[in-house]
């Protein structure tokens, strides 16, 4: 800093007093007001912190409407030879969704809005396919499972570039239920998901739902 | 006039600095001490005081709002903390000049800063409105924090939900009883459009801290229902308190007692409601297996 910029700065505040005339409301043109800071909570990383709510929500919802759609499918398919395997699934889920509730209640992150809308479109789709057959039921479980790991793997990714270190414990969760998943996915190609009908139409209509589904629960 | 116009293109030159490279910590740390240092040499006809006299300043400062830590230690004071020290400054003339730019002004004067401080501020009042309102909600959540880590060491019990929501909302609207008289243009600032979104902001990251303390577990919609009742009896009372003239405002009080009783029962009510819905839902499925059963149709596919 030079003196010289000082004293000019001085001379330009003082001929700027002499020119309002003692007006108090005067507006001096200095640099922006910064952003303030609203909340009463006391962030560290701000970034971190909306990173860290959006993860959350966005995964409870995704296994509040998985453990719906094998609700759903238990409900039509529960007594028949697949119901065990359904079962089995659906248990996993519920370990899941255990997991992030109780995530989301010690970092205090907001659930999406859209749960109850997930609550019965979740079991409308699960009902739905399971009337197609087991197979229809099947073909659901692998559509959603895979975009479920695509989905996992992108956050899995995101927060690889943030910060591996914090947030290793998340990481871990995520991964371990990332493989599960994916077990899910292959049960159900093995049980004969792809002899459902219009399986091709079934799996692209079903995973852009999906998709929807993780883009609104991401953000409401 | 010429003059005026100099400062003008300075301040915008600062300002597009600014945007330019908004983490620039070498823009912050050129245009800090020469704007402090201006500030108080046109108030006090010294000389421009050296750096060294600002570490001084700073020790002596009450506590900050906001995390800068990085700009902290090199001994310099930040645009915002500065901002921040006016305003809390301010917010004691407030009894005599309302929320308004006069405050901020005479806020500067009590921390020897030049009057022309209140010009930082764009939208005087608002800023000193908003800024009173978060710092009571950070000391609200300091409270109930400290309270709970005396839940947490037992050597208290915990309070029952009612009696800490009601005490909660009591202790913060307290905050306001200085400025009782002022409050109702407080009240018309934060609800101009351009202040909603900050308000609301504050008032959902207050009543969130309040459930929070309070042990909320809630993943589902209940989570949004019971932070939007909360709001909804937080600013009923504020109106109520504005109107109230009992003494040590009792009527007030009584009011959000019973508000918040009756938010209880309904929430048990809720409760009921779904429960006995569960039970007939469960009842008829029964009868209908029943049915199904005596009619033979529910065999194993």
């Amino acid at each position: 800093m030079d003196r010289a910029a000082v004293l000019g700065m001085r001379q330009l505040c003082s001929g700027l007093r002499v020119i309002s005339g003692g007006k108090r409301q005067c507006c001096l043109p200095v640099y922006m007001v910064p952003a303030r800071q609203c909340s009463s909570r006391v962030h560290t990383d701000d970034g971190d912190k909306a990173l860290l709510d959006r993860v959350i929500r966005v995964d409870h919802a995704g296994e509040y409407g998985a453990n719906r759609i094998y609700a759903g499918q238990m409900a039509v398919l529960g007594r028949s030879s697949v119901g065990p395997i359904i079962q089995h699934m659906w248990n996993q889920e519920k370990v899941h969704l255990k997991t992030f509730t109780e995530l989301m209640v010690a970092n205090r992150v907001r659930p999406t809005i859209l749960l109850p809308f997930w609550n019965v479109a979740g079991f409308v789709l699960g009902a739905g396919t399971a009337l197609l057959g087991k197979n229809g039921a099947m073909a659901c479980t692998v559509a959603v499972e895979e975009t479920i790991s695509n989905h996992y793997n992108n956050q899995i990714r995101t927060l690889m570039e943030r910060d591996p270190e914090k947030h290793k414990e998340l990481l871990q969760t995520i991964k371990k239920f990332r493989d599960e998943e994916m077990e899910h996915h292959d049960t159900g190609l093995e049980h004969d998901a792809e002899l459902a009908p219009a399986y091709l139409v079934l799996k692209t209509f079903i995973q852009a739902g999906c998709r929807a589904a993780v883009y609104l629960s991401e953000r409401v | 006039m010429a003059a005026m116009r100099a400062l003008r293109a300075a301040g915008r030159a600062g300002l597009r600095l600014f945007r330019h490279r908004p983490d620039s910590g070498l823009a912050l740390r050129s245009a800090r001490p020469l704007w402090v240092s201006s500030l108080r040499s046109t108030n006090q006809k010294t000389p421009p005081p050296s750096f060294t006299d600002q570490t001084e300043e700073k020790s002596s400062a009450p506590p900050r709002y906001t995390d800068q830590g990085g700009d902290e230690s090199e001994g310099y004071e930040s645009e915002e903390q500065l901002q921040q020290r006016i305003l809390s400054a301010a917010v004691a003339f407030v009894p005599q000049y309302g929320w308004s730019s006069e405050a901020i002004a005479e806020g500067a004067k009590a921390l020897d800063l030049s009057v022309a401080a209140a010009g930082m501020f764009e939208s005087g009042g608002s800023e000193l409105v908003l800024h009173f309102v978060s710092e009571c909600n950070a000391r609200l959540a300091q409270l109930l924090e400290e309270e709970q880590k005396v839940v947490q060491l037992s050597s208290a019990e915990k309070k029952p939900t009612a009696d800490f929501l009601r005490d909660a909302v009591e202790t913060r609207l307290r905050m306001l009883i200085p400025y009782i008289g002022r409050w109702p243009q407080a009240l018309g600032i934060l609800l101009l459009p351009q202040n909603i979104p900050s308000s609301l902001k504050l008032l959902t990251a207050m009543v969130d801290d309040i459930w929070h303390y309070a042990g909320d577990q809630s993943t589902d919609v209940s989570w949004y229902t019971r932070r939007a009742v909360l709001a909804g009896i937080y600013n009923t009372t504020e109106l109520v308190m504005m109107q109230d003239n009992s003494p040590d405002f009792e009527d007030t009080w009584k009011f959000l007692q019973s508000r918040i009783s009756e938010a209880m029962t309904a929430g048990n009510s809720v409760k009921q409601v779904t429960s006995t819905g569960e039970a007939v839902i469960q009842g008829l499925m029964g009868v209908s297996v029943t049915l199904k059963n005596l009619t033979g149709l529910n065999q194993r596919r």
